[in-house]
């Protein structure tokens, strides 16, 4: 049993609404990002194609912010998810170095980092992650990994050419893919 | 090193907007159903979490549980930024004035949108703008003060100047382009609005054709999701458009190419085709039983009675009048759509497909697109694409995406007067800037609304007042609007934050938001037809801001007017009377009934807090639930008799149940629509559909076109609706800026002929203005084709003359054909590495009235 993201690439739009719902919830200001949708183009015209991937905190097993926060901040939850504490952060950005995915982000005027909280207090009070609420097409989830498997197929994956290799950290994510989005001759468009 | 001895602030709880989780779970905090009020393409659920009288976070529609039958109406990030825009530092405080603006001879006019801003009075503001139209209207008449307004229905503001007298009035073809002259003629619905099958219809299609239609873009909300219903179902998507866009990408459409303007070209192509190919014992493609009841001029045997020109629609593509066959090779060399893949469409087209036609309005933005929608809605017919379950042809736009027919819960009536605008002139919203600088227009917009055409109209323009629409930048050629603004002598906005037509003003109005409203607005009863929002008050005004309707009645006072008899109506009352008049569908789907439960407790609460009277009434739901949850929808599934197909009662009974055009069929040849246009004199055109070259279209773009020289302007712009705004709203949101750059997309073959790299900076310019972007270059756009998103807020570098916002109407020329169209789609430019300073991000360009207001006194 694992916590994680599901997302599903064939459905989504790119229309980053989970992003600023996120930002939204989590009160930040312009550079500070903890949930992020890009965009990709692959192949070539006319026959290019495209597709979006909309990615946060991956709550991994082997998390890298963990190992290398010196403070204690960054930790493992009981559920499994990474959880950071404002007040022993040192603000450091150690984190933000190790994370292969990116995802801590430093404040450096405020001194601090933040990440993605899976909206932790939301979920204990039996309510999903913004991102999940505000999601137009339905296509980002949150829950028991085993049992978004079982509702979404088997062939879901952890690994993509635009994402570092699941060895690195063991990410609790599981990524509904396209055919496009295997495609190694890709590149990420700003929209 | 710094990083290992941070720079934290002295304070160990830096506020993080998660420390909200608990208000706005446990009641602490309270959800207020809020607005989400401007003209986004949808229709969606808002909330906002107040705390200590502060807005803390939004949410949207989780007032019931979520699936695709039954689908909470999710908003997109436009109206999850709301907050950003009601609070953000563009909001306008006070009510200002240019420093070197002097009452009745406005100064120093040339400065007009570079003038420094000094704060005024209430008071002050109102006597000024008072005088300013008195002075207009004594010296010059009412028709000397313009109001560029979509329609008097957008805003109670316009009741003043209507009782004052009236104004001249524009006429723009807007959003949807010819088919605002064209729809009712052929016998589609007004402006082929509700005129294609519901959602669930919409299932059982085999094959969907997505005419430049974006949902994913440009109909926020539910649409897309829809329509990934019908995929899901087995629909086959293809797409048609000059690039491949974001709804292409994920229902996985077939791209069929067609470059801006040259729509009918590539259809006649396909009418070609199925003529043919078609076969009715080996290979029926067309279905002639269909044509032949339901439709008028497809061939010699089938001419209207009122028609004036021996001449058909089939003999016309078959080249009988010009000799020019209409082959998809022909075609191809105008669209640039291949050969194959015309001759594919128009198999796909086949009368035993169940085919779903939808077209967004893209296509008719277009110079010389008079045509379109009858050339739309002949393939349509060829294919018996019409009134029957899984087929249909029709619009695919905004809120109605997806999901036509009529309101399943509907709005009542606020019983407030309409007052007539007792000036007669109406001018073309292209032709609105040359008619202040010229002093001449010719009236055209005339037959469709009862006025007669006439040319070279004397007028003399003084006066414009900007309110509940962004002129200045949302008609073609902003740079001669700025002449125009820089000429007049008193330019007067209601705005609450400094859009382009405020920069330009003397004196702003600062307004109060919707969330700082309990009243209704334009949009919200424009609903997606399962449901109805009912926002309620979020927050006190901020700062000075006041309504439209106090401005109003403010004015009437100075103006000599009886504000009783022009605004007798509170804004509180006329919402709750449009509330209290509200209609739902019964159970059974064959009939309405009263929405609203009202009771004295309702109305004793009600009186005391908005000074609102009413009488008790019995309805579905109670007006204290129904206003807490701030939403009514109905609830649908599968054969619930509240289906929708359109055309059904025709189709069924044509005699009895005829269309809106001279014969009472779908008019394949239309003499009312040859009449109409060619009275206007802009353009010559037939009574059935041709191919005529666009004004600014892709056969201009060369100098020589026999032998494919290029010409001075040798690319194409268009302007695809952005998610960042609607149309212009929300443009200066940060959030917003920050999620969506705003790059201009040009195409990989275009860019490395020119150099350029993605990112670079780059300048689109034709004779009418000049723009910057950062190149986003795609193998998704066709060569030559340029898309500038629309309705960035301009932002001219007074130096230079240069645009740093990337607006598109700085590129849109004010020029127009036909029906007087606004042919956004149609321009030509041409654009090269920009050699100046780069651009910086758009984030790093707010806030806008900051700067300019600074120098406030």
């Amino acid at each position: 049993m694992a916590l994680g993201f599901f997302f599903d690439v064939t459905m989504c739009i790119g229309c980053r609404t989970c992003q600023v719902a996120c930002k939204d919830r989590n009160g930040l200001k312009v550079g500070i990002v903890f949930r992020r949708v890009r965009s990709f183009e692959t192949g070539h015209y006319p026959e290019a194609l495209s597709y979006n991937y909309s990615g946060s905190c991956n709550h991994c097993k082997d998390a890298r912010c963990v190992k290398g926060c010196p403070s204690g901040a960054m930790y493992h939850a009981e559920d499994g998810t990474v959880q950071h504490d404002r007040q022993k952060c040192l603000g450091c950005g150690y984190c933000t170095w190790n994370c292969p995915y990116g995802v801590p982000q430093l404040d450096e005027e405020a001194g601090i980092v933040g990440k993605c909280d899976s909206c932790k207090p939301l979920r204990d009070a039996g309510k999903n992650p913004v991102c999940v609420d505000a999601c137009l097409m339905r296509c980002l989830e949150f829950g028991d990994l085993d049992e978004l498997a079982s509702r979404h197929g088997k062939n879901l994956v952890r690994e993509l050419p635009i994402l570092p290799s699941p060895a690195l950290t063991n990410p609790c994510v599981a990524i509904k893919p396209k055919t496009c989005a295997f495609s190694a001759d890709v590149r990420e468009v700003d929209l | 090193m710094s990083r290992l001895f941070p720079k934290r602030k002295n304070t160990d709880r830096i506020p993080a907007g998660r420390e909200f989780d608990q208000a706005a779970i446990d009641g602490q905090g309270k959800w207020i159903p809020a607005a989400c009020w401007f003209n986004c393409g949808g229709r969606c659920y808002n909330a906002a979490l107040v705390v200590n009288d502060m807005v803390v976070r939004q949410k949207t529609d989780d007032t019931h549980p979520d699936s695709p039958d039954f689908p909470q109406q999710r908003g997109c990030p436009r109206g999850r930024s709301m907050r950003q825009q009601v609070f953000g530092p563009d909001r306008l405080k006070y009510p200002i004035r240019r420093k070197h603006w002097e009452p009745l001879t406005g100064g120093d006019k040339t400065l007009r949108g570079r003038d420094e801003w000094v704060r005024i009075s209430w008071d002050e503001a109102i006597d000024y703008v008072a005088a300013e139209l008195k002075h207009a209207k004594e010296t010059y008449g009412n028709r000397s003060i313009v109001v560029p307004h979509w329609a008097n229905s957008f805003s109670e503001f316009y009741e003043v100047l209507n009782a004052f007298g009236g104004f001249t009035q524009i006429f723009d073809t807007g959003s949807f382009g010819t088919y605002v002259y064209v729809s009712l003629v052929l016998g589609l619905p007004l402006l082929d609005m509700d005129s294609a099958n519901d959602r669930f219809d919409l299932r059982n299609s085999e094959t969907i054709v997505l005419y430049a239609c974006n949902p994913a873009w440009a109909a926020g909300g539910n649409p897309a999701y829809h329509f990934w219903q019908a995929k899901k179902a087995g629909a086959e998507f293809i797409f048609v458009g000059p690039s491949h866009n974001a709804t292409a990408d994920y229902l996985d459409a077939r791209w069929i190419r067609v470059r801006p303007g040259t729509d009918t070209a590539f259809l006649l192509a396909v009418a070609y085709t199925m003529f043919k190919e078609d076969n009715p014992a080996g290979n029926p493609l067309i279905d002639w039983d269909f044509l032949h009841r339901y439709t008028v001029g497809i061939d010699a045997e089938h001419m209207p009675d009122d028609a004036m020109v021996d001449e058909n629609f089939k003999d016309y593509v078959l080249g009988k009048y010009d000799g020019q066959p209409k082959t998809p090779a022909w075609a191809s060399e105008i669209s640039g759509t291949p050969v194959n893949d015309i001759v594919w469409y128009a198999r796909q087209m086949r009368k035993d497909r169940k085919v779903a036609l939808l077209h967004s309005y893209a296509a008719a933005r277009c110079n010389n697109a008079d045509d379109f929608p009858q050339i739309f809605m002949s393939i349509g017919a060829m294919g018996g694409h019409f009134g029957k379950s899984g087929h249909s042809c029709g619009a695919a736009y905004h809120f109605q995406s997806a999901n036509c027919g009529p309101s399943l819960v509907s709005a009542g009536a606020s019983g407030a007067p309409e007052l007539p605008n007792q000036v007669t002139d109406i001018i073309a919203a292209v032709d609105l800037w040359d008619a202040i600088l010229t002093g001449k227009y010719d009236s055209t917009p005339g037959p469709m609304i009862g006025v007669p055409v006439e040319k070279d109209i004397d007028i003399d323009i003084r006066v414009i007042y900007h309110a509940a629409r962004n002129s200045l930048q949302t008609i073609p050629g902003c740079n001669k609007a700025i002449d125009a603004h820089r000429k007049l002598d008193f330019v007067v906005s209601n705005a609450f934050s400094l859009n382009t037509s405020a920069r330009y003003s003397d004196i702003v109005l600062p307004i109060s938001t919707q969330w700082e409203r309990q009243s209704d607005y334009f949009y919200r009863p424009a609903s997606n037809r399962e449901v109805q929002f009912f926002p309620s008050r979020v927050i006190q005004p901020l700062y000075e801001a006041r309504s439209d309707q106090w401005i109003a009645t403010e004015l009437c006072k100075r103006l000599g007017l009886d504000a009783k008899k022009v605004y007798p109506i509170s804004e509180e009352q006329k919402y709750f009377n449009v509330i209290a008049d509200s209609q739902v569908i019964n159970a059974q789907g064959t009939g309405y009934e009263t929405l609203v439960t009202i009771s004295e407790e309702d109305l004793a609460e009600w009186g005391a807090k908005w000074g609102v009277t009413g009488t008790p009434q019995q309805g579905r739901i109670g007006l204290k639930e129904l206003m807490e949850k701030g939403v009514y929808q109905v609830e649908r599934y599968e054969g619930d008799n509240k289906g929708f197909i359109s055309y059904k009662d025709f189709i069924e009974d044509p005699e009895a149940n005829p269309l809106n055009s001279a014969s009472g069929k779908f008019e394949i040849y239309c003499q009312t629509k040859a009449d109409l246009i060619n009275e206007m004199g802009r353009s010559t055109v037939k009574p059935y559909p041709t191919y005529i070259p666009a004004l600014n279209g892709y056969e201009q773009s060369f100098s020589d076109w026999d032998n494919k020289v290029k010409g001075e302007y040798p690319y194409q712009v268009y302007n695809p609706h952005y998610p960042r705004r609607a149309h212009t709203v929300f443009d200066d949101t940060p959030v917003l800026r920050e999620a969506w750059k705003n790059p201009v997309f040009i195409s990989a073959h275009d860019a490395t002929q020119k150099g350029i790299k993605d990112g670079d900076t780059v300048m689109i310019y034709n004779r009418y203005g000049k723009v910057l972007r950062k190149a986003g270059i795609s193998h998704r756009i066709m060569p030559g084709c340029i898309a500038l998103p629309h309705g960035a807020w301009m932002n001219i570098d007074e130096k230079t003359g240069i645009d740093n916002g990337g607006s598109d109407n700085v590129l849109c020329a004010p020029v127009t054909t036909g029906c007087g169209v606004t042919g956004y789609n149609t321009n030509l430019v041409n654009f090269e590495k920009y050699d100046g300073n780069p651009l910086e991000a758009d984030t790093e360009n707010l806030p806008r009235a900051m700067k300019l207001t600074k120098e406030v006194k």
